[in-house]
């Protein structure tokens, strides 16, 4: 089975990671641009973290075997830093028309907070213009408002529903995003936001519609398989496979292909592996190393 | 060595070789896009139109006729777009667009999508470097793409494209040699080698050879051309290594660098192979052969 996983941000990943990505059947993925863990302070920073998305990155996954998209946005953490997010917002344009940008994102709610709305609504107003569609980070803290809130923002904008997709969902938040004809996305994260146990039950009680499973994994505690995985373990409890193909696979092609920018073709004609292209002492693989070909 | 070319001519020959193969819709867009090239807003809209040119034309190469290929090395010597794709054609026709009579303006616009761009715009970029007004101010930005990881951005500057040929000081010449030596890439595709050839870069490339001998790898048959016009006696004992240890290509290799030397016992060798001697004297053994037979050993 092909699997995508719709929300990674594998800057942070190793190539062990990409490897076992590929064998476990993820054909592709979208990274979403988000925070680095700590705040940045300049506006170049923002500017190179934008430009390896679209740039190293995406040669890197393809390395391995696995076309790689983005998602370009001001994140809501990083927005409460006025100043700097007025740069950004600058930078957005440059960024949003380019090949492979799938979406406005991850935006959204962080604390909540006035500035946070601003940059927000700003940004929904953005992904309008360029007709593409958003992904929304839903806050940690106080989460089924700030979903709530969202949501009621981005129709305010009037957005289409089917152009947004929610992230970070969990049993008290899904049922309001799918009823409101939103995409429901769900981060599986060992310990926190959500397992593969309970998003199992989740795909069975609520059906596989407008449903997207994703990984989030990033540079904490998290597993870039959760997406096979998870389908695995939907077919294991007897979920028809057709349930575990829409919501690790379909859907998020369906949501994220209204950007014009991803389509089916871009994988299944995908060139065969050939790290001899990068075959060096300074690229992926080290003096000595046996180049992966075919 | 001034290279400029005439960018109204550059611009009509890239415009007709786009409308062979774009459709209406597309060339009304990039119509659209020149008439915004002006005023105030004009380097937004460039950079929007940069990137969103992808939406329209296709990564396809460039169908080129004979003619059209001469046509390329009369308008800008070493101007090969047989080897270039629609898309990054128009990219490059929309650079020509960003005006150049202050350099220091241009080079601002031109940083700006340098520094913001995604991958196939990075190519687009640097493979339109000797097309571009100005050409003296990029050579720190031709330099800085070399330092690249990317393999197809490599390319785009050290592969057919004679803008380091015609710009890079010696220094920055060796750098990409070495680097596209170290990177495996096809060497023979590196516009103006002869012409650049110099005794630094062939004492560099010896150095790579032993180091790689030393650690029981092999060395590129291609690297022997950069050495080939240095070969004296200190040179002399490695071609012997590579004529008595190297495999068939390699062999090949060094005997040709041998019939470019003039070295006496370069010469008095080669006499010794009077095959490889013929091949070369009616042209059938050159670099391009020896590249093209190391990256495909099926021909």
């Amino acid at each position: 089975m092909k699997y995508i996983d719709p929300h990674i941000h594998v800057t942070s990943r190793t190539t062990d990671d990409y490897e076992a990505m590929q064998q476990a059947g993820i054909v592709a993925i979208i990274e979403p641009a988000f925070w680095l863990g700590q705040p940045r302070t300049q506006a170049g920073s923002f500017q190179d973290y934008f430009s390896s998305l679209v740039g190293f990155e995406r040669f890197r996954a393809s390395q391995f075997g696995i076309r790689h998209y983005c998602t370009i946005g001001l994140n809501s953490k990083e927005a409460n830093n006025e100043a700097l997010a007025e740069q950004v917002m600058d930078l957005l344009p440059l960024y949003l028309g380019k090949e492979g940008v799938v979406a406005v994102g991850e935006i959204g709610y962080d604390d909540q907070t006035a500035i946070e709305d601003k940059y927000f609504r700003q940004q929904l107003e953005l992904a309008k213009d360029v007709s593409l569609p958003v992904m929304i980070h839903t806050p940690h803290r106080d989460k089924k408002r700030g979903t709530t809130r969202s949501m009621d923002v981005c129709q305010e904008h009037s957005l289409e529903p089917g152009m947004v997709v929610i992230d970070h969902n969990n049993e008290e938040t899904v049922k309001e995003v799918l009823d409101r004809g939103f995409w429901a996305a769900f981060s599986i994260y060992p310990h926190t936001k959500m397992g593969s146990e309970r998003m199992v039950e989740i795909v069975r009680q609520y059906g596989p519609e407008r449903i997207i499973v994703d990984s989030a994994a990033d540079w904490g505690i998290s597993d870039p398989l959760a997406v096979p995985k998870t389908a695995a373990l939907m077919i294991e409890k007897g979920l028809p496979e057709e349930h575990a193909h829409l919501t690790c696979y379909q859907n998020a092609l369906t949501a994220y292909g209204q950007s014009g920018q991803m389509q089916e073709s871009d994988w299944l004609q995908n060139e065969a592996i050939d790290q001899r292209k990068l075959f060096s002492g300074n690229s992926i693989l080290r003096g000595g190393q046996m180049p992966k070909v075919g | 060595m001034n290279q400029q070319a005439d960018i109204a001519e550059v611009q009509d020959f890239l415009y007709s070789l786009i409308t062979q193969q774009a459709d209406e819709n597309a060339m009304r867009w990039l119509k659209q896009q020149i008439g915004k090239l002006h005023g105030e807003a004009a380097s937004r809209h460039l950079y929007l139109a940069f990137g969103t040119a992808s939406r329209f034309f296709s990564k396809e190469p460039l169908q080129l006729s004979a003619t059209s290929q001469t046509g390329a090395d009369q308008l800008r010597k070493g101007f090969q777009p047989a080897h270039w794709q629609v898309l990054q054609t128009v990219r490059t026709y929309l650079l020509l667009h960003v005006p150049s009579e202050n350099a220091d303006q241009q080079l601002v616009v031109l940083n700006k999508l340098f520094e913001t761009a995604d991958m196939s715009e990075q190519v687009a970029l640097y493979a339109a470097l000797p097309l571009l007004p100005n050409p003296e101010h990029l050579t720190a930005r031709a330099s800085e793409g070399l330092r690249t990881n990317m393999t197809v951005v490599f390319d785009a500057i050290a592969l057919h494209n004679p803008y380091p040929a015609d710009y890079f000081k010696e220094e920055a010449w060796n750098q990409m040699v070495l680097k596209a030596v170290f990177m495996q890439r096809p060497l023979y595709r590196i516009y103006g080698a002869e012409a650049r050839a110099n005794e630094e870069l062939a004492r560099i490339l010896i150095d790579f050879a032993h180091e790689r001998w030393a650690a029981h790898r092999q060395v590129m048959p291609e690297l022997w051309r950069f050495v080939a016009p240095f070969i004296g006696q200190s040179y002399w004992k490695d071609i012997q290594k590579v004529l008595s240890e190297g495999q068939l290509l390699e062999v090949e290799a060094a005997l040709l660098a041998c019939a470019q030397s003039s070295y006496p016992d370069a010469k008095e060798t080669l006499n010794h192979h009077p095959d490889i001697k013929h091949r070369v004297d009616t042209g059938q053994l050159t670099w391009q052969d020896i590249g093209q037979r190391d990256a495909n050993p099926m021909l």
